[in-house]
């Protein structure tokens, strides 16, 4: 299908889509609150960017994934590094961080909130935690799976430790560092939105989960909209291209 | 390695990790109401199980999984095939799909409470959306990468389409499939604890979110500890020999 005949498809599809979305939500006989036309949500958007809410919302939730994802780089990829050099220290970490890994940070939030209380600590804890051990783990996995044979041949040729290190050891597990920032930072932009509906006092989570509270439905498929829409973009412009591109820069083939 | 030596080495770390919970909370650096030993919160999950508190509510979280993924599997899979059939539908709907997966989960609870009121229907209805999309996405994946020689060579041969779908289709996605299986139950079931907090009244998730409301430190933590056990229990038990087995029974390897 050439490029034309896809974007002539997709405007006629998203033109069906939206004319059955009014009709529907003309002729259902549901309350107004229960399906509100697409001109609604168009009018929710151009409401909430004129009195500024939506661009700060959508700041401060792109602001707290940012600053997880930070974290992670700087603290949890040398870490995990670092505890994947010693297979003794790997094998003892595993089951550890494994555990911790599959305890969403979510599972965390009461006890987060005996501790921090209702605010912002609570939330970016959740979030930080929820993409930190993804990344940790597999950034360890990732060193432990660089063939011996590799290591080997660096000493035979008289490589230094160092050497073996920044040659080969780091390298090797690019790319399943790749694969573990993408997957926490998934596992992150949900938290973020659970977490800000439990706690927050804004934020995309807190829009969409207040705006239930008033039936304002059309805020909240915005919200949804909005939501989806900022992953798509972070995970097709930043994290898939990274993670390809490491993956065939560094990435083993075994033959 | 004997049996018994290799279970102690698994079990060391956890050991150690709890040796260290101990000696910290027993330090006193936190109020006991804030950090509960290992013996008090191994108590409270004792009590909790044996007046079946526990077992209830590990039942409805198990529950809501299995039912979510008893509705929106066989859908996903069909649509996925359906739709993996017409290259020029799949191209046009693949974007469709990958929206609906960065959607997935949590952010549908406004709406789902809109929609459905309080209680399992809402539940279920994140459930579907989380499940559905990831697994309909990958069956979609599976069956645009089998190659089109198995294909052809079956219509050769004079197969019809069904033969084509059943014989060729369906089993060439079957590694895809139960990949996007493993991952949607890895988002599901993070998804239904955040749910479980806002929308029911039993439940794993609800039974840290309510324990909280009363500083139960010590019941959190049980449930805490319950949650990551399922998970990891269901990953290795259930999951992963699940696709390993899919990968060397269907498993496509060319041999070029």
């Amino acid at each position: 299908m050439s490029r034309r005949e896809t974007a002539v498809t997709w405007v006629v599809l998203l033109a069906a889509f939206l004319a059955a979305w009014s009709l529907a939500s003309a002729t259902l006989p549901v309350p107004p609150y229960f399906l509100p036309p697409p001109t609604a949500v168009a009018a929710a958007f151009v409401d909430l960017v004129a009195k500024g809410i939506l661009p700060v919302y959508v700041m401060e939730s792109l602001g707290r994934i940012l600053l997880a994802a930070a974290v992670a780089l700087v603290i949890a990829v040398p870490l995990g590094l670092l505890l994947g050099m010693s297979r003794g220290v790997a094998d003892f970490m595993y089951p550890i961080l494994n555990f911790f890994q599959s305890v969403s940070g979510i599972a965390w939030l009461p006890l987060m909130l005996v501790w921090f209380g209702f605010g912002e600590k609570t939330i970016l804890i959740a979030v930080n935690y929820t993409v930190i051990f993804p990344v940790l783990f597999n950034a360890l996995l990732g060193v432990r799976s660089v063939p011996r044979i590799y290591v080997n041949a660096l000493r035979t040729l008289g490589g230094s430790r160092w050497r073996i290190v920044r040659d080969v050891m780091i390298p090797g597990a690019l790319p399943n560092i790749a694969t573990g920032m993408r997957l926490g930072l998934a596992y992150g932009w949900r938290a973020l939105i659970a977490a800000e509906m439990l706690v927050g006092a804004n934020g995309l989570g807190f829009m969409i989960f207040s705006a239930q509270s008033f039936h304002l439905t059309a805020r909240i498929m915005l919200g949804m909209a909005v939501i989806g829409a900022l992953w798509l973009l972070l995970d097709y412009f930043v994290l898939r291209p990274v993670e390809a591109a490491t993956i065939a820069r560094w990435g083993l083939v075994q033959r | 390695m004997r049996p018994w030596l290799s279970t102690a080495r698994g079990a060391l770390p956890f050991v150690v990790l709890v040796a260290a919970w101990a000696a910290v909370s027993g330090a006193g650096v936190m109020p006991a109401m804030f950090l509960p030993g290992p013996g008090d919160v191994a108590r409270t999950g004792w009590e909790m199980a044996k007046d079946g508190s526990l077992w209830v509510n590990i039942g409805a979280s198990l529950g809501r999984v299995l039912l979510g993924v008893v509705i929106s599997v066989p859908m996903a899979v069909a649509a996925g095939i359906v739709v993996g059939l017409n290259r020029r539908l799949a191209s046009v709907l693949e974007p469709v799909a990958s929206f609906f997966n960065a959607l997935s989960g949590i952010a549908w609870l406004p709406l789902a409470i809109t929609w459905f009121g309080l209680g399992w229907a809402s539940v279920t209805f994140i459930l579907w959306n989380t499940i559905f999309f990831l697994v309909f996405f990958n069956t979609l994946v599976g069956v645009r990468t089998v190659p089109r020689i198995f294909e052809q060579a079956v219509r050769t041969l004079g197969g019809a389409r069904r033969h084509v779908i059943l014989q060729v289709l369906l089993p060439g996605a079957m590694p895809s499939i139960v990949t996007g299986l493993r991952m949607s139950i890895g988002f599901g079931w993070r998804a239904l604890i955040a749910a479980e907090m806002i929308a029911t009244t039993t439940g794993l998730g609800f039974l840290i979110f309510n324990a909280q409301n009363f500083h139960q430190t010590d019941a959190i933590l049980a449930g805490i500890i319950t949650i990551g056990i399922l998970w990891l229990l269901t990953d290795r038990l259930v999951l992963q020999p699940l696709e390993r087995w899919t990968i060397e029974r269907w498993g496509l390897v060319s041999s070029s």
